[in-house]
């Protein structure tokens, strides 16, 4: 199972996308783990996950992010503006397959 | 251009939002947030508007001073709780024994406090601690004592000079042992400092850094020019996509939190509230509207008066969210970052809007925020209601938002003519 974590300020508006993600991987009959944290605690909940997507508000975060992220061997990449702002599941989630390397 | 400038912008940004200070002070203040929370509660139940016509005098006093020690508990000894969350955080990220971290910073605070009360009249009184020195009063001394203190029981540990048990000795005994040398060592170093100020000096910390830091600072920054700067920066952050108010409040939070809880103060001893800006005015004034740059007008705008399809998407979207002031559709969607047509009502709005309320409050048309600590999440209106005690509160941010929605409405008709042509041309492209 793919496991996504999202993370922004405080996880609140990224929950919106989460539930737009979640409704897009049922209707195409995959199965995901997807879940959104605030910044404090995206460091910590990356153990459990396979790549890591931040609201485009936390751009400056990445680097820190993936400096962590590494260490599991996994990638931190910021959500594209518009699928961000329009709460686009589908295009967030085909990102995060495709940093994933679809494995 | 904006391209450009957003590379400075983003590692800048990063710095302030990563500098390990900053981060510990905003992690201190978010570990007194719950317990604000539940002092205010208290505080808006006893002071209810109708409260008069239902109870009689004297039951309102029993009934406040009863409850009342819900708020002195923790907003009015907030300082104590910062102090031990700066002490705790920032030994947690030189991986240090955290909580002992915390403690040593809390008794380094106490060992400047003079343990002793100077009634304006009469003999000094012995043996207690005035309230307001563990909440607004040494705030900024707390905090400078907190960072200190912490700093110098990390460098002991981390030199390792600290006494070592044989392997055997139970986990928590040895760890106590670990924190012994280093607490000695921060903890004279206070004690002494403490004893050269008052018997050489004749003073006290407290008073020394009130007068020449704290009261200067804080009566910067309940100016309406720096909070109008303040504001202007935030917008400018966010238009470059990055979260404004994460970045500035880390250094503004221990200014308004201070004005705040001077405030409630003031408020419970049922005098004048003395401050319009602090942390309530910011987060229920500019925030509390729809979410930063108080947005909740330019979601109802395009809902009901746009004629563009991704107009009317993003105003369908966000409205759910923009009530409980989360903005982040109306920013990325419409879109507001780098979004040239957008940068003046966006920058201009919320500084007009704050100059309204400011001067609305200062000429006494409605009530200051009273202290009282209201979730940002709060719908409008509502939150209006709750932080200033009364409906005039509410009804400011309803005339700031037809504020909003002048300034805004001209530009945003532009940005609809243009995705009118353009969607439009697609359907005759596709057809």
């Amino acid at each position: 199972m793919k496991r996504i974590l999202l993370a922004c300020s405080a996880g609140m508006s990224t929950s919106l996308l989460v539930t737009k993600m979640e409704q897009h991987v049922a209707s195409i009959n995959e199965e995901a783990k997807i879940w959104a944290v605030g910044q404090d605690q995206a460091k910590k909940e990356m153990a459990n996950a396979d790549v890591v997507l931040i609201g485009p508000q936390m751009s400056f975060l990445k680097g820190e992010l993936q400096k962590e992220a590494d260490k599991y061997g996994i990638k931190v990449d910021v959500i594209d503006m518009m699928a961000y702002g329009l709460a686009d599941g589908k295009k967030a989630y085909e990102q995060a397959l495709k940093l994933m390397g679809d494995k | 251009m904006f391209e450009a400038l957003s590379k400075y912008m983003v590692p800048i940004a990063g710095k302030l939002n990563n500098n390990r200070y900053l981060s510990v002070l905003r992690d201190a203040f978010m570990l007194s947030f719950p317990l604000t929370i539940f002092g205010s509660i208290f505080v808006v139940l006893t002071n209810l508007p109708f409260l008069s016509k239902i109870m009689s005098e004297g039951a309102i006093k029993t009934f406040q001073s009863s409850f009342g020690i819900a708020s002195s508990a923790t907003m009015g000894i907030m300082s104590v709780f910062v102090v031990f969350g700066i002490g705790y955080y920032l030994s947690k990220s030189y991986d240090v024994e955290a909580v002992f971290g915390g403690a040593i910073a809390l008794v380094s605070f106490l060992l400047l406090t003079p343990f002793v009360y100077q009634p304006e009249k009469g003999a000094a009184i012995a043996g207690v601690i005035p309230l307001d020195r563990l909440g607004a009063k040494g705030m900024f001394l707390g905090m400078i004592t907190a960072f200190l203190a912490t700093e110098i029981y990390r460098r002991v540990v981390q030199k390792n000079i600290t006494i070592k048990m044989p392997p055997g000795v139970p986990p928590a005994v040895a760890k106590s042992f670990a924190a012994l040398i280093p607490a000695l060592i921060t903890l004279t170093v206070f004690l002494l400092i403490n004893v050269f100020v008052t018997q050489v000096f004749n003073t006290n910390l407290h008073d020394v850094i009130y007068k020449a830091i704290q009261a200067p600072l804080t009566g910067l920054g309940s100016g309406i020019i720096p909070t109008l700067i303040a504001i202007f920066f935030i917008q400018i952050l966010w238009f470059f996509g990055l979260h404004g108010q994460i970045i500035i409040n880390s250094v503004m939070d221990p200014i308004w939190n201070t004005l705040m809880i001077e405030n409630l103060n003031a408020y419970t001893a049922g005098q004048p509230v003395p401050h319009i800006i602090s942390k309530p005015f910011m987060e229920i004034y500019t925030v509390g509207m729809g979410g930063t740059g108080m947005t909740l007008a330019v979601v109802l705008t395009m809902l009901f008066f746009m004629k563009s399809k991704q107009m009317k998407q993003v105003g369908r979207l966000a409205i759910g969210p923009g009530i409980f002031n989360v903005n982040e559709p109306v920013i990325f969607g419409l879109p507001i970052v780098m979004n040239p047509v957008i940068i003046v009502p966006w920058i201009l709005s919320p500084m007009v809007v704050t100059l309204v309320s400011y001067f609305a409050m200062s000429s006494g048309l409605v009530p200051p925020p009273t202290g009282v600590s209201v979730p940002w999440t709060v719908p409008i209106f509502i939150n209006g209601m709750m932080a200033t005690n009364s409906l005039a509160g509410g009804i400011l941010q309803l005339v700031n938002i037809a504020i909003v929605f002048a300034i805004w409405f001209p530009f945003l008709k532009v940005l609809d003519r243009v995705n009118v042509k353009k969607e439009k041309d697609e359907s005759e492209a596709a057809a």
